[in-house]
This record gives structure tokens, C-alpha cells and sequence, in this order.
């Protein structure tokens, strides 16, 4: 079963504590954000987080979604922040109210490239990291197990339910109800399809949580994990070396080394 | 091992008694069967063995609750779950949606006990064994059939090895396939010593592998005995508990003149393959 982006390799970037990865993407998205020079976020992304996608082995998958996810936000920046800049600027190109200005297109080029970083840093992070190992590494570290609980819950009983709401909707075919057609009939057909999910949904509650706490979730003394995640000191002293990283760029940017 | 003291209890929103001055005990070692019709409080009583009631849904209880030694209102929840194991209806529901293989899920609650990693898997596996689905340990729960998954809830609940198991219909939901994996890892378990109280509308099934049969009706006991009185008796059907196809399959014949009016009409295959081929002197078919 897929879950969630996660794509299975035998790779050393796989293997690495999903912490090590978490902060890897964190440090990078902040020191794209942190240092105001235009070609910054393009060179992360190229140096970092390109060489990480292909040691991870998940190139074609990163490249598709990152198109999919940061497509439509290049066009709208490049749109808003390039044709209609307010800032002052050598004007580059004129058509009626709309100017090129070179500003214009650096402040889209910056906005997109820390776009890209954002989500490429958080693509690398779930693509090569199993969600219910990240959420192991984070419990081992002290993350309350109901915080988990959503996370990994919502992972697997969405697709779940959502395997319920075809049935709901077969039943209701079944019945006659069309289903297809304009959008006002779809919005229309939603409305009995939402209503046998939610009251399903919650009249199950209490037997999830029954269910749950036959099995000790409330418990409150000290847990233990099947399958803790290694750890190297390598590790700890990478995932220190990126905060101090990111830290530096934040504090680089106040003392206004790049002005 | 387990005792129920004069017990009785009300839903917070019930306006009667849900279960009312229970008295009765199960010893250690036994496989009691409980039957009734739907909201004669079969799942009330399950869920007050396991401490649910009074812990998890409030409600007013009156008298008490023993299992293994400990009044279940006294002892918190988790301490209780490791003596009292509770499995439900609905194995889609059971499933904890935290862990991606059965392996996982099976340890989830060995993991909130704090149990020591290398006794985990120790455990999982000797489950996996137990219940033979050493298949399955690698894959994603929500990727089984029903009786699997409740196979793994069944599991997941074993782990904790409590000497006390109640299921609360554990197969109404389950095909005959799953159904008979089900009552096959109970009739295991039986034998193993564990103390059963299983909540069950298979009564074919029940009648086999049950020591004793107890009939809810309006949260009282109706009837308490062994499977072959119990289940045979003609009161059950005025009270909306179809009996056994096999006692019907007898009565029918009783009526014919085929059954002798002092001979027991039976609640199993056996006895009925028995009762028919005495009766009708043993013919054999061609």
C-alpha cells in the first residue's frame, strides 16, 4: 500500500534517522528565506537538495510532483509579481497599465526559487521517509502520541473512508440518483453523500476509542517502540551543524551582512 | 476468576437499567457464552467485565465487578487491560491507524505499556504463531480481509496476555471464512487456559465450544447452563433468540411423530447426525 508520498528504495538516504532529514528540509527552507540574495534559493536547491533527491534515488517522482505542486504558484508570481511590480524600477517592457521591470522579475525569480526550496525540501523529506517512521523517531523524542495519532491516522483512514464514500455513492446509484452531470447536480449529490459518512464516522468514535484503550493508549508511564529508529553521533552532530547553519543566516540577515 | 456482586447499571443517557443485579461467576479456565436478543444488554456486560463500565462510558453502577481478584471500578484502565483483553464487533474500527504493518499494530499496546522491546518481539511473534498469520506481519493492516483484521485485533489484545478474554460478537461482521478463523483461535485459546466470555449470535458455533451458556434478557439472567440445555431450550424463541438450525431441524421432526418426546433435542451436528441416525434406526443413505 502507498502511503502518503512515500517511495520504497534501497538507498543510504533512506536509511538516515527521519529527524536528520526533517531538519535538513527546516534548515534550508529558513536560510532561503533568511538571506535576501536573488540567486541564493536557486544555488540550494541546486548544491543541496538536488544531489539529496538523486542519492535518494526518487529523481522522476521528485521532478513530477515538484512540476505539479510549484507549476501553478511560478506562473501566478510570475504574473502578479513580474507584469504588475509597484516598486520602482528600469522599466523593461510596456502594455497599457501593465510594465515589465527588471525588479519586478528578481523579486518573482527570488519569490518562486524559495517556493521551489520550500516544497522540494518537504518532497525529499516525505518521499524518502515512511510517515509511520517519522512519527516512531518523533515519539521516541518526546512528541505527544495523540499528536502522532492524528498524523499517521489521518494517513491511513482517509483513503479508507474514502473507499466508504464510493460505496455510499454506488448505493445511492444503485437507487437512482444521478451522479454525473453540471456542477450544481455534483454539489447537489454531496450533500447525502456527506451526511451516512460524518454520522457514520462519529457513531464509530466511541468504539475506536474503546478500542484504543483496550490496548493501554492511556496509559501514562514511560513507552517503548517495537522498532526504534537508529541514530548515529554522525547524525547528531549533522542535525546540530544544519541549525547552527540556519541560525547563522537569520543572524547574518539582522546584522545586515548581504544589505 | 470473574464475579459480578448484585451488579446493575444505567447509560448516563438510559432512562432503565441496562443490566440489572447480576449475580453470577466464571471460573477460571471456562468459556461462558452469552446470548439474548439485541438490547438485552449482551455488549453492556461485556463491556463492564472489561472496565469500560463504569471507566470509559460513566453511568450509574450498583454492587460490584471482580476480575482476577481486582474490583474492576478500583483499578484504572490501563492496570485493568492487561488482565481483562476486550475485542469488539467491528474489526475496520479496532485497527489503530498508527502503525502501517501488523507486526506494528500487534505491538502498539505492549508499546504504551512500556513492555521492553526484545519481550515485544518475543510476544508478536509468538502470537503471529499462535494465531498463524506469520503471513501477514509485514502488511499494512487496512490491506486485510475482515476475519484478518479481526484476527489482528484479536492479536493485538493477546499480546498483553491477559488471563481474561471477552469478545463481544466477534464475528458478526465476518464472513463464514473469517468466522471460522475466528472460533478456531478461541477454541485454541480454550484450551489454553484462558477464561472466555464470548458474546455470540452463532449459535451453531457457540454450542461447540462453549462449557456454559448464559441468556440476557432485559439486562437479567434468563437462562445459565451448559450449551445443551441452554440452547435448546423453547423459551428461547419467545424471546427472540433463534435456537440452533439443528434443534429446530428436531423439533420439526418431533412434531412428525420422527422424535421421541424423551429424547433432548440437540444443539449440535453431532448430536443431531447422532439423534437422527438412532431414530431412524441407523439407515444409511444410498
Amino acid at each position: 500500500m502507498t502511503v502518503g508520498f512515500y517511495q520504497h528504495r534501497e538507498s543510504s538516504v533512506h536509511r538516515l534517522n527521519p529527524l536528520t532529514k526533517l531538519t535538513l528540509a527546516v534548515a534550508v527552507v529558513i536560510a532561503a528565506f533568511a538571506v535576501p540574495l536573488t540567486w541564493w534559493p536557486a544555488a540550494l536547491f541546486l548544491v543541496v537538495l538536488v544531489p539529496a533527491v538523486l542519492a535518494a534515488r526518487v529523481p522522476a517522482r521528485f521532478a513530477a510532483l515538484t512540476v505539479k505542486f510549484v507549476g501553478p504558484l511560478l506562473v501566478a508570481v510570475f504574473l502578479v509579481q513580474g507584469l504588475f511590480f509597484p516598486g520602482e524600477g528600469a522599466e523593461l517592457a510596456r502594455l497599457g497599465p501593465i510594465s515589465v521591470k527588471a525588479e519586478g522579475l528578481a523579486f518573482a525569480a527570488q519569490t518562486a526559487t524559495r517556493l521551489l526550496v520550500l516544497i522540494g525540501a518537504f518532497l525529499f523529506l516525505l518521499l524518502t521517509t515512511h510517515p509511520g517512521v517519522l512519527m516512531n523517531a518523533m515519539v521516541q523524542r518526546g512528541l505527544p502520541p495523540n499528536i502522532s495519532y492524528v498524523v499517521s491516522a489521518t494517513l491511513q483512514i482517509v483513503p479508507a473512508f474514502r473507499e466508504r464514500a464510493q460505496h455510499i455513492l454506488r448505493a445511492q446509484q444503485a437507487r437512482g440518483m444521478a451522479t454525473g452531470g453540471g456542477l450544481r447536480r455534483r454539489i447537489g449529490v454531496l450533500l447525502p453523500l456527506i451526511g451516512p459518512l460524518a454520522l457514520g464516522a462519529l457513531t464509530e468514535v466511541e468504539e475506536r476509542a474503546v478500542a484504543m484503550e483496550a490496548r493501554a493508549f492511556g496509559a501514562t508511564g514511560r513507552r517503548t517502540s517495537l522498532m526504534p529508529v537508529p541514530d548515529t553521533t554522525a547524525q547528531r552532530l549533522a542535525r546540530w551543524g544544519l541549525a547552527a547553519f540556519a541560525a547563522a543566516t537569520i543572524v547574518a540577515n539582522a546584522l545586515g551582512v548581504f544589505a | 476468576m470473574i464475579e459480578l456482586d448484585d451488579f446493575s447499571y444505567a447509560y448516563p443517557t438510559g432512562s432503565r437499567p441496562a443490566l440489572r443485579s447480576l449475580r453470577l461467576a466464571v471460573p477460571a479456565g471456562q468459556l461462558c457464552g452469552v446470548v439474548g436478543p439485541s438490547g438485552a444488554g449482551k455488549s453492556t456486560f461485556a463491556h463492564a467485565l472489561a472496565g469500560f463500565i463504569p471507566h470509559a462510558l460513566g453511568g450509574e453502577t450498583a454492587g460490584r465487578v471482580v476480575v482476577g481478584g481486582r474490583t474492576v471500578a478500583d483499578t484504572p484502565l490501563p492496570d485493568l487491560v492487561r488482565d481483562v483483553g476486550l475485542v469488539l464487533q467491528n474489526p475496520f474500527n479496532q485497527i489503530s491507524g498508527v502503525k502501517f504493518t501488523v507486526r506494528e499494530e500487534l505491538a502498539f499496546g505492549l508499546e504504551n505499556l512500556g513492555v521492553p522491546q526484545e519481550e515485544m518481539v518475543r510476544r508478536v511473534d509468538a502470537v503471529l504463531a499462535e494465531l498463524r498469520i506469520e503471513g501477514l506481519a509485514d502488511r499494512s493492516p487496512y490491506q486485510l480481509s475482515g476475519g484478518q483484521q479481526q484476527l489482528v485485533a484479536l492479536g493485538s489484545v493477546l499480546v498483553m496476555r491477559p488471563s481474561v478474554l471477552v469478545l463481544d460478537e466477534p464475528t458478526s461482521q465476518l464472513d463464514p471464512v473469517g468466522s471460522g478463523q475466528v472460533f478456531d483461535a478461541v477454541r485454541a485459546l480454550h484450551r489454553a487456559g484462558v477464561t472466555i466470555v464470548l458474546v455470540e449470535h452463532k449459535l451453531e458455533r457457540l454450542a461447540e465450544i462453549a462449557d456454559r451458556v448464559l441468556v440476557l434478557r432485559h439486562g437479567e439472567v434468563a437462562l445459565d447452563g451448559p450449551p445443551a440445555t441452554v440452547l435448546a431450550d423453547p423459551r428461547l424463541a419467545d424471546w427472540g433468540v433463534a435456537g440452533t438450525r439443528y434443534t429446530a431441524a428436531a423439533r420439526l421432526a418431533r412434531e412428525r411423530g420422527l422424535w421421541p418426546e424423551d429424547r433432548d433435542l440437540p444443539v449440535t451436528l453431532d448430536a443431531a447426525v447422532a439423534g437422527f441416525r438412532a431414530v431412524t434406526g441407523g439407515v444409511e443413505s444410498r
